[in-house]
């Protein structure tokens, strides 16, 4: 089936059964289950299909793969299982959605859309750090992307900022291009998991760890990243590290912006609130993966969650038709 | 209406296959430019777009003319090749 197909099938329903927002590990996972059970499915996906495990570089921690997987793998494994099954995948943004009546509308860049059921299950961004020259330098200096930007710093000094399984795998992932790499890790010790820390260790030749290191400013000479000024937090002294550029891994922000107005309930971390079969606070409406509030920001666990959300999506349905 | 695309691209680049399925899916054809195979056009990219990041796609459209949207953008892709 062409691409093309299937960009025309995704308005050929008139009502679709499920339509999924997001196409990461939760919604390809739940899609396996719905499409292959006949739910007329749809998912929409505005940035890479298969989330941010897809420009994740290696993941070792997802089970069935004993050497680790590359991230543009998985994702892609997902997607042709998903459509294996017959669920569609639109390449588009949902811009907002509602309930009205029996139907859950969905205004989106492909024009309104109607569902049965809804899976929320866009996942998260990286968070920003909010210093002086990451907004302005994005892009030319200040990256969230390893998998996508690293090559353009071959035999250049960089900074990572992070102390979480993403900063040191990121770091670890940089040094195929970089001359050298100063990870800079605002705690007094690492977030990240033992095996990548031991994984760390063998890179000291190129990455430096600063721990108790705080960033706080980038700064630019000639419009280019020239270095970071930090503090060390034990002695309160600021510390310069000079880089060509600087990547960030702090932390995880949900894609919930467009939910304003929909009735979906947030947590204070404006990630979604759900009952114990996965709904949220309007009815039809569910949630899986990374933007549910409770989820552990896993990868198994989303496609686990994904699943789950399946299985209540049918029974839902199945008592739409009672 | 596009007379060339060229896409800058990475071997590990997600959002590179994102731009690439979506413009096959559109039925338009594309070169590809893999900065991992030719290091040497690096800068050729950055000229084009101003930033240190993939995926960079080059529209020149009949008249000439270019534009160029870094990263997977659909809302200026769409229009660009339009």
């Amino acid at each position: 089936m062409s691409e093309t197909k299937k960009s025309i099938d995704a308005h050929s329903h008139r009502i679709w059964d499920v339509i999924m927002v997001g196409a990461g590990p939760a919604a390809l996972s739940a899609a396996v289950y719905t499409s292959r059970e006949d739910i007329s499915t749809l998912l929409f996906e505005k940035g890479a299909i298969g989330g941010l495990a897809a420009v994740t570089d290696w993941i070792d921690n997802y089970p069935g793969f004993p050497k680790g997987v590359a991230g543009l793998e998985l994702a892609e494994n997902l997607r042709l299982q998903a459509e294996r099954f017959g669920a569609y995948i639109e390449l588009g943004d949902v811009i907002s959605l509602k309930r009205v009546g029996k139907y859950i509308e969905l205004d989106t860049t492909s024009g309104p859309f109607k569902a049965r059921a809804v899976l929320l299950a866009t996942g998260s961004d990286w968070k920003k750090i909010g210093v002086p020259g990451e907004k302005e330098y994005f892009g030319r200096g200040v990256h969230y992307c390893a998998t996508c930007d690293g090559a353009f710093y071959r035999d250049k000094r960089l900074a990572v900022i992070g102390g979480g399984n993403s900063a040191v795998q990121e770091a670890i992932f940089l040094t195929r291009y970089a001359s050298h790499i100063d990870l800079l890790v605002r705690g007094d010790s690492f977030r990240a998991s033992e095996v990548l820390q031991h994984e760390l260790k063998k890179h000291t030749d190129k990455i430096t760890v600063h721990l108790n290191t705080t960033t706080d400013e980038i700064i630019a000479v000639d419009n280019k990243v020239d270095h970071v000024l930090g503090t060390r937090k034990t002695t309160g002294k600021k510390v310069e590290f000079p880089v060509d550029g600087v990547f960030v891994f702090v932390g995880l922000e949900p894609n919930t912006q467009f939910l304003k107005g929909s009735g979906v309930k947030l947590d204070d971390i404006k990630l979604v609130k759900t009952n114990d079969h996965l709904m949220t606070s309007v009815k039809g409406i569910f949630a899986a993966g990374d933007v549910r509030s409770g989820a552990t920001m896993q990868i198994a666990s989303a496609t686990g969650e994904g699943a789950t959300a399946a299985l209540e999506i049918r029974e839902y349905l199945d008592d739409l038709k009672k | 209406m596009a007379k060339d695309i060229t896409i800058y691209t990475t071997n590990t680049c997600a959002y590179c296959v994102m731009v690439k399925k979506w413009l096959k899916a559109k039925d338009l054809t594309y070169n590809e430019v893999n900065l991992d195979e030719h290091p040497e056009r690096q800068k050729e990219a950055f000229e084009a777009s101003g930033q240190l990041a993939v995926p960079v796609t080059v529209v020149t459209k009949k008249d000439n003319s270019k534009e160029v949207i870094v990263g997977y953008n659909l809302a200026k892709l769409a229009p660009a090749v339009a």
